[in-house]
């Protein structure tokens, strides 16, 4: 306020070099209008949209910013991808799920950071009268659901040989024949 | 000029944000005065995507994603209020049905399109099956129509429905990659949008279906607003605002605010509510 007459009515801005700041005329509380490039915030603090960091090394040492790593599976059309500090992904896609988009959501498998979209995640499909619990989410690695006795196949989606009755939903029974009068 | 097509009447200002603020230019007829363009809005520890003003009461509403919340704030001073806090995840576009005293608005992660009163009262949900990525919402109170785009990748359309969300239908689907940006311009009843991935602006009469070509080799549309032949929208590669004139095809003009950074949402605020009336306010 230079209208005070006073030698401390004019204040340097709190802002990173560049910087410009102005008065908030109701609150009198000074922020930084025109932060560097890349950043944003009363005192240019944050991190633009799409990316993340600690430009002023408010919560440890400076980090700058830099844009949204999520393993290639963000969409750059989206917005709000990652979150502006931690750089945490928001918005995963492919079926990829973590904080890097860097692992298969729940109920699918695969491996999220192959680079063709269609190798990524694939669901996990599970065969409700094969698996225990009817569960949804299988092995994120190789895709196995958590079979029932004697059940097979990625999927739970057989019976082991020698066994029948898949749709008891308990798992599946000895055949019990009688080795003399049966070809196998 | 054409003697169908009405100027915008003066003390219209265009309003976009970029970076946790609202910004205004003063148009002058249809130019846009780019020294008198300044900050309405500090709010620096937001990220705002949608802006739409209502001109009854001359409020600027707006979706932010960082703590996901619609506010407003009157044009005239005044503090920010938020209208509605829970139960949105990425809110993106919002249009004001100035008639009805209501807001819609698309949600991207909750993959809906919901409409409330202007205090935030009476939320109800319209659409939410078959939607990826809503992105912009256009209300149309006159005729009673709502427009949205879905820039889903693997299959992009741009949708109508009765403002209560009846007699929902596909308006276009071909030759569509990422339509980002949505306007209607009532006094033509022309529907335009903006397509970041095939570089094109395009208008269709909505109820004709005749598509035409504006222009091409756009870089990167983002938000968009009209007013008779000329449309406004904000490039994330430009990082600008740029005027074109539908009728003559071309690029008019380019405002680049001072700060680099990507621009999002932008809407016309006008001193006086355009006339028209709807059903709605009616009965």
């Amino acid at each position: 306020d230079a209208t005070q007459g006073r030698p401390d009515d004019c204040q340097s801005c709190p802002c990173p070099a560049g910087a410009t700041c102005a008065v908030v005329p109701r609150t009198r509380e000074v922020v930084c209008t025109n932060c560097p490039a890349g950043t944003t915030g009363k005192r240019c603090e944050l991190c633009d949209d799409g990316f993340f960091g600690d430009p002023l090394g408010q919560n440890g040492p400076v980090r700058a910013c830099r844009a949204c790593q999520c393993s290639n599976n963000i969409d750059p059309n989206a917005v709000g991808n990652c979150d502006r500090e931690t750089g945490e992904c928001l918005k995963c896609i492919y079926n990829t799920d973590g904080f890097f988009c860097d692992h298969c959501k729940e109920g699918f498998y695969g491996n999220a950071l192959a680079s063709n979209p269609a190798d990524k995640c694939k669901a996990c499909s599970c065969s409700p009268l094969g698996t225990v619990d009817q569960q949804t989410s299988c092995s994120q690695v190789t895709g196995q659901c958590q079979c029932l006795p004697n059940v097979i196949k990625r999927d739970c989606s057989a019976c082991q040989l020698g066994f029948f009755n898949l749709q008891s939903g308990i798992g599946c029974e000895g055949c019990s024949c009688n080795s003399i009068g049966s070809t196998n | 000029p054409r003697p169908d097509v009405i100027a915008p009447p003066p003390g219209t200002n265009l309003l976009f944000a970029q970076s946790g603020r609202i910004e205004h230019i003063p148009l002058e007829g249809y130019d846009m005065k780019k020294h008198d363009a300044k900050a309405v809005l500090h709010l620096p520890e937001k990220v705002i995507i949608g802006v739409a003003y209502d001109c009854v009461e001359k409020m600027v509403y707006w979706t932010e994603i960082t703590s996901p919340s619609i506010s407003k704030a009157s044009m005239l001073g005044g503090e920010p209020t938020a209208v509605i806090r829970t139960d949105l995840e990425s809110p993106e576009g919002i249009t004001i049905d100035h008639l009805g005293r209501t807001m819609f608005w698309t949600d991207s992660m909750r993959d809906r399109i919901e409409v409330a009163s202007l205090d935030g009262s009476q939320r109800r949900v319209l659409i939410d099956t078959d939607l990826v990525n809503p992105r912009a919402v256009i209300a149309d109170p006159v005729s009673g129509n709502l427009y949205w785009s879905d820039w889903n990748r693997d299959a992009p359309k741009i949708e109508t429905s009765h403002m209560d969300g009846s007699n929902r239908r596909v308006l276009v689907k071909d030759s569509l990659t990422l339509p980002n940006g949505l306007t209607y311009d009532s006094q033509s009843s022309l529907l335009c949008w903006a397509d970041a991935g095939t570089h094109k602006m395009e208008c269709m009469n909505p109820s004709r279906g005749d598509r035409s070509t504006v222009l091409e080799g756009i870089r990167y549309p983002f938000g968009m607003t009209s007013f008779g032949k000329t449309i406004y929208y904000t490039d994330w590669q430009r990082d600008a605002v740029v005027s074109v004139d539908r009728y003559a095809e071309k690029e008019t003009d380019e405002f680049q605010p001072q700060k680099r950074t990507r621009p999002y949402g932008i809407a016309a605020a006008y001193p006086q509510c355009l006339s028209g009336q709807n059903y709605c306010s009616v009965n």
